[in-house]
């Protein structure tokens, strides 16, 4: 974007009509060099020692080994409780067939066999208690 | 020197006490070179010699377009290099030591005209105008009528439209250079110089 100046600027130009005394600005050179105070100038070590430059690579190392870890623990944490899931899904059938058998065979789910069997086991465990 | 390797560098602190050195008659000024030499305690202060040299008179320059009288002009400047000197230590080479140096000086000049104002009571949301009240008499500007109610008319203006029209009308520097220094978008800038001229064009327009 290109600003048109005003015709007054034009005709003032860039002289803002301001001035320094002569030698102005040798004199304030000068002066100003000799008035600098102390200072303490931190000095910029140009050969870093070892562990400088190897730093940032042991940084990155240690976060990959820390990413790992928290991936390794993670993943043992689900494998154990997937087997634990495992075990309980083999159980359970087993406990559901003491638990409702009954029901199980009032449903006519069971074959003759079945209720057969079943009879047989309920009356083995009767006499066995009965001969206790 | 690249900011990555200022990043991977120990620093020691050592006390810097050794006997000024101006280099007058230097004709060649590298920037680079003179950034590397301000970092070591040895060559610190004759680098700074030649900053002074190579910086003091656009420095000056744009400090007195904002205070306006030549003594408080030096005054600034004076502050404006102390200030350099003793935070040497902060500037990493990162910007520009033309855009840094630019910096401290606007600041220090915004500081003395508060501070100014207050000790001739003007309120701080007042224009600067008091800085020109003297004008007609100071020893130190020789403009006609024109150019005394040019300064005038700056002087009316906010403080970040004034130092954008100085920048850009006294000392043509680039928008890219000012947004670095000011801290402000291009488009803002533009913006800010446009607005600046149509203040100075109607400022004359009323007064004539």
């Amino acid at each position: 974007m290109k600003h048109e100046e005003p015709d007054i600027l034009k005709r003032i130009g860039k002289d803002a009509g301001f001035k320094v005394p002569e030698n102005y600005f040798a004199e304030f050179n000068a002066r100003m060099a000799q008035e600098l105070p102390e200072v303490t100038i931190t000095e910029v070590n140009e050969k870093p020692s070892l562990w400088l430059r190897v730093r940032p690579y042991v940084y990155l190392a240690a976060m990959f080994a820390g990413v790992w870890c928290t991936m390794k623990v993670f993943t043992g944490i689900t494998t154990n409780q997937m087997s634990t899931q495992q075990r309980m899904s083999e159980i359970a059938p087993g406990i559901i067939m003491e638990q409702n058998a009954d029901e199980f065979l009032n449903y006519g789910v069971a074959s003759d066999y079945d209720i057969m069997t079943y009879e047989d086991s309920v009356q083995m465990d009767v006499e066995i208690d009965a001969n206790k | 020197m690249r900011p990555m390797a200022h990043f991977f560098c120990r620093y020691r602190k050592i006390t810097c006490n050794f006997v000024p050195t101006l280099m007058a008659s230097r004709n060649t000024y590298d920037e680079a070179a003179v950034v590397e030499q301000l970092h070591h305690p040895d060559t610190a202060r004759a680098a700074f010699g030649q900053v002074i040299e190579h910086y003091s008179s656009s420095l000056y320059w744009q400090i007195r377009r904002m205070v306006v009288d030549h003594d408080d002009a030096n005054d600034v400047l004076q502050n404006t290099f102390i200030k350099a000197w003793t935070s040497i230590d902060n500037f990493r080479g990162d910007a520009k030591l033309s855009t840094w140096l630019y910096k401290i000086a606007i600041n220090e000049s915004i500081t003395f005209i508060n501070k100014k104002k207050v000790m001739n009571q003007v309120s701080i949301d007042d224009d600067d105008s008091f800085l020109v009240n003297s004008l007609e008499s100071d020893e130190w500007f020789d403009g006609d009528d024109a150019q005394l109610k040019l300064q005038k008319a700056i002087a009316t203006l906010p403080e970040k439209q004034r130092l954008v029209f100085n920048m850009r009308y006294f000392d043509e520097m680039k928008y890219d250079d000012m947004s670095e220094i000011l801290g402000t978008s291009v488009g803002a800038l533009k913006a800010s110089y446009h607005h600046a001229l149509k203040k100075i064009e109607a400022f004359f327009e009323e007064s004539d």
